[in-house]
């Protein structure tokens, strides 16, 4: 091909969102006689036709195209065939959005289902089904191709995995400063009650950008957790793949539909309850509460299926002599993560299937006028949304405990402690949901147990923190850029966990629930728990994936801008919320006198996003023009360094048996692994 | 090679956990008829799913290290991963029963549904019996016996579909003039009105978990329809886990079951 694939998918992409705008407008208008032109239908032609149109001008009709194509087709043909069967009973076969509600929930899950298929990821399970036994180990396409489509090997689903969360946290951050430029100011300035998007006023379609920017943050943060995960585990114990290579990348490619269906609830007239969709609220919300419910759904399988691979891997997978207590450290924030993704999980995809059969079929499970229990929702998404905040933060913490030593040169202090306290805190942190909900009219006797169980998280938590504090102590610090994030994250960690407990006692918490006190404590836990020790991980391990390193002077711009406004921005949320400033709403008196607090906010969210507009440019251009760094670039024991880098397919050529304790860094004489003697035991 | 006594051995321990677990039911019915003691049900419940668990599901096989183990590429160490995998998923399919039966407890307490108890009952037989003939059918299979292997999956296959018909057609009302007369012949008063998914949250609750509980079965089908194609082929001669993994499942939609009978039917009093 002569023309640049980019420009080419760029081309794709607005002819097709222009023929999908067309298509959608024209039988929006067959349909209702009118026309919509800032309305849902042509909205959502236009975004399922130019995705596809995207990767088939940048990749060609194989793999991600393939998907996307089934999956639009599949969609339409669900929700015609609901149509049709509609028809025949005499119910109204269309609406508001074209198709009724029950076709479009129907469309989505076929198009979901479809996607798989078109993909190719259920391929090899097929073949199995007809008795065809199919090979382990497919080679890879070289270059950059082999991310669009199907790939076995972990550490290409790494990359995926973490390339599709960086693409998300920048469509959730774009939504953060499109909400927080309004809020800049008191009064309405451009999301106003005249604006009619996708067939929602302005203060409506903050709702939904308010909405899906905790989800789809959420959905990104998992992502990015399994590409560290993904691409660090196997390489850790000593693995050639994960335990399940197929199914690692059947949860991969889950995401992505996942990741269509949440768009389209953007478009579909959008939805007002916030990420946790409480009914009754969410019972009577539009069509896309419905497409919300479905993409968190698919998006949990695709986290369930990835936390069962990561345990099966650590049980089984691991090198000769890696006995638990010298398992990496990482590996063990990874495993107590994956615990509470393989179990938890399930209960949020329940309560939030149980308000979409409660919309479909009229079933009263939290309808008070048929006897249901509005409450028992909350139990049954708190049971997963709140665990699931350990499962952000463990692997990051477990980031932070694995880098300290390698920059600090010193043994890893209390690794026993610190290992043991990753599950001390999977295992605390399912027993405390209800503190979400002492404001809900739960039942009261509740509430001083899960207050108490809520602070003994603090616990484990701290044995970390002492640590890491230990750990620090009388080192030789260095201080590159993944060190940088790892101090950074420790800082803002901290800032994270001391407002915490404040929260957890009922008499506070009571008034404290629905502010931006706790707005600017959650994004210090998220942003200290995932996105520093997310950067910190990229910077660290980007040579080992590329065999290049990211520019170190953009990296220190990266740490400089971002640390500093980050810390304004919660500071200030936390200080405005103290004084009454309430959360998830469009407006705000100006007598209440924020308007200067909230305009430095907005600043500070808008020079986060700058210094992630720097992150992203530093490392797309380092694939190709970073500086060249093929050997043990951060003079690591960790057994992945000790190989050149770019990871060869199957990891190591050698296997290596462990003989020592893995992080006793600068103790003479001390050895964590040793590869086999040349030759014996050489893996095929 | 295993010799004859052991194969017989096998064979008489399936018969003997399916004896017990059909008087289990059987004192469960009568239990919640008579004098109706939740503790009793719970027990028993509980002592059926244990039963299940350890010789029809053979959960001891998941500490099993055989001594090719240490060959990562070989069959038996891919045995011991995979099982590793099938358990934690059923572990993390087993949070969606708990959390279906966390909403049954919750918004009906010491109430049930009011629906047909010899149904019930019938239907639950038909799925322990297939549960019985499954066990029988793998132990052909390690016996080295395929015709019974073959025979026995079939079998196990038009109960389940049995089940799901009795579940769906007749409890459901699918098609309501063949669910009220099989429900006649099964004693229906005249006059009681069928459940619906909108009637209410025991109507909510009862179409819930059947369904939830009528999906897994007819995933389960699929996968019996797989082994016994397959394994007429002889694919399996050898390499057996698939039939244990189809049968591990489908063992484990019985313990399911073994909680959502008395769940739906059995305890407290009907509404």
């Amino acid at each position: 091909m002569k023309h640049n694939p980019l420009r080419n998918a760029f081309v794709f992409l607005l002819a097709f969102g222009a023929v999908g705008y067309g298509a959608g407008l024209g039988i929006d208008r067959l349909v209702t006689g009118d026309f919509h032109f800032s309305g849902a239908v042509a909205a959502a032609f236009a975004l399922l036709f130019s995705v596809a149109a995207f990767f088939f001008g940048l990749y060609g009709y194989r793999g991600v195209t393939r998907g996307l194509t089934f999956q639009v087709v599949g969609m339409f043909a669900g929700a015609l065939f609901v149509t049709l069967i509609r028809a025949l009973m005499g119910l109204k076969a269309f609406d508001a959005f074209l198709f009724s509600e029950p076709a479009w929930v129907f469309g989505g899950l076929v198009g979901a289902i479809a996607f798989l298929f078109g993909v190719g990821v259920v391929s090899d399970w097929m073949k199995w089904a007809r008795g065809i036994d199919t090979p382990e180990h497919h080679e890879d396409e070289p270059g950059w191709r082999k991310f669009f489509g199907v790939s076995l090997d972990h550490k290409v689903i790494g990359i995926q995995y973490t390339v599709t969360a960086l693409f998300l946290i920048s469509v959730g951050g774009l939504f953060a400063l499109i909400f927080r430029t309004e809020l800049a100011e008191s009064q309405l300035q451009f999301l106003t009650e005249n604006l009619r998007l996708f067939d929602q006023s302005g203060p409506q379609l903050y709702n939904t950008l308010m909405s899906l920017h905790g989800m789809i943050m959420i959905v990104s943060i998992l992502l990015g957790i399994a590409g560290i995960m993904n691409y660090a585990v196997p390489m850790l114990i000593g693995a050639r793949d994960m335990a399940f290579p197929r199914l690692n990348a059947f949860a991969y490619w889950l995401s992505v539909p996942a990741i269509m269906l949440l768009l389209m609830s953007l478009v579909l007239g959008g939805f007002d309850t916030g990420w946790t969709g409480y009914p009754p609220l969410s019972a009577r919300a539009p069509v896309g509460m419905q497409m919300f419910f479905l993409g968190v759904f698919v998006a949990g399988w695709s986290s369930i299926l990835g936390g069962l691979n990561v345990i099966a891997t650590t049980l089984r997978m691991r090198a000769k002599g890696m006995s638990p207590f010298r398992l990496p450290i990482l590996v063990w924030s990874a495993l107590a993560a994956s615990i509470i993704q393989l179990t938890a999980t399930q209960l949020i995809g329940l309560s939030f299937q149980l308000v979409m059969f409660q919309r479909l079929f009229d079933m009263g499970f939290f309808d008070p006028a048929k006897g249901g229990n509005p409450v028992l929702f909350q139990h049954l998404f708190w049971f997963y949304s709140h665990p699931v905040v350990y499962v952000f933060v463990l692997p990051g913490l477990g980031v932070i405990s694995e880098l300290l030593p390698v920059f600090a040169r010193k043994p890893l202090f209390g690794y026993r402690w610190v290992a043991l306290s990753s599950l001390g805190i999977a295992t605390v942190g399912s027993i405390v949901w209800a503190h979400h909900m002492f404001a809900s009219g739960m039942n009261e006797y509740l509430r001083v147990p899960f207050m108490y169980s809520t602070m003994l998280v603090a616990v484990p938590t701290g044995v970390k923190f002492f640590s890491w504090v230990a750990t620090l102590w009388g080192g030789k610090i260095e201080t590159p850029t993944p060190m940088l994030f790892v101090l950074g994250s420790i800082v803002v960690f901290l800032f994270g966990g001391v407002t915490g407990p404040p929260n957890a006692m009922v008499a506070l918490n009571l008034h404290l629930h629905d502010t931006y006190w706790v707005v600017g404590h959650f994004h210090d836990t998220i942003f200290g728990g995932f996105v520093f020790p997310f950067f910190a991980a990229l910077y660290y391990w980007f040579p080992k994936a590329t065999g290049r390193r990211m520019n170190e002077f953009w990296g220190k711009v990266h740490f400089w801008l971002m640390t500093p406004s980050f810390l304004v921005l919660t500071f200030g949320m936390m200080f405005i919320g103290l004084r009454g400033m309430r959360r998830r709403i469009v407006d705000y008196d100006p007598a209440q006198g924020f308007d200067h607090a909230q305009l430095i906010l907005t600043i500070c969210a808008f020079l986060i996003a700058i210094s992630i507009l720097i992150f992203l440019i530093n490392f797309f251009r380092s694939i190709k023009h970073g500086e060249v760094a093929t050997g043990n670039v951060w003079k690591s024991r960790s057994p992945e360094w000790q190989v050149p880098s770019p990871m060869p397919a199957h990891n190591y050529d050698v296997p290596f048996e462990v003989v020592g304790e893995p992080y006793d860094y600068g103790l003479a004489g001390s050895k964590y692994i040793e590869f086999a003697a040349d030759g014996a035991g050489k893996k095929h | 090679m295993i010799n004859k006594q052991e194969k017989t051995n096998l064979l008489s321990q399936g018969v003997f956990i399916f004896v017990c677990l059909a008087v289990l039911t059987l004192l469960e019915f009568l239990v919640a008829v008579t004098f109706n003691s939740l503790v009793v049900l719970v027990v028993v419940a509980l002592v059926k799913a244990g039963l299940v668990l350890y010789y029809y599901m053979h959960m001891s096989k998941l500490n099993e290290n055989p001594d090719a183990a240490t060959d990562h590429e070989s069959y038996a160490f891919k045995t011991g991963t995979n099982r590793a995998g099938l358990w934690l998923f059923l572990l993390s399919d087993a949070f969606v029963f708990g959390g279906l039966m966390a909403m049954r407890l919750n918004l009906l307490g010491l109430t049930r549904p009011d629906l047909n108890q010899n149904l019930g009952l019938f239907v639950t037989v038909v799925l322990l019996v297939s549960s019985f003939f499954m066990n029988r059918g793998e132990t052909h299979l390690h016996n080295g016996n395929r015709a019974g292997f073959l025979k026995n999956t079939m079998i196990t296959f038009i109960l389940g579909l049995a089940f799901l018909l009795g579940v769906v057609m007749i409890e459901w009302h699918a098609i309501p003039s063949v669910a009220e007369a099989v429900l006649h012949l099964f004693g229906e008063p005249a006059g009681r009105t069928p459940l619906k998914p909108s009637s209410g949250v025991a109507g909510a609750a009862f179409f819930m978990m059947t369904g939830m509980h009528a999906f897994h079965v007819l995933t389960g089908l699929i996968f019996l329809a797989v082994i016994w194609v397959n394994g007429k082929r002889g694919l399996y001669d050898e390499k057996q886990y698939p039939v244990e993994a189809a049968a591990v499942y489908w063992h484990f939609i019985d313990v399911v079951w073994i909680f959502f009978y008395p769940a739906l039917y059995l305890i407290g009093t009907a509404i």
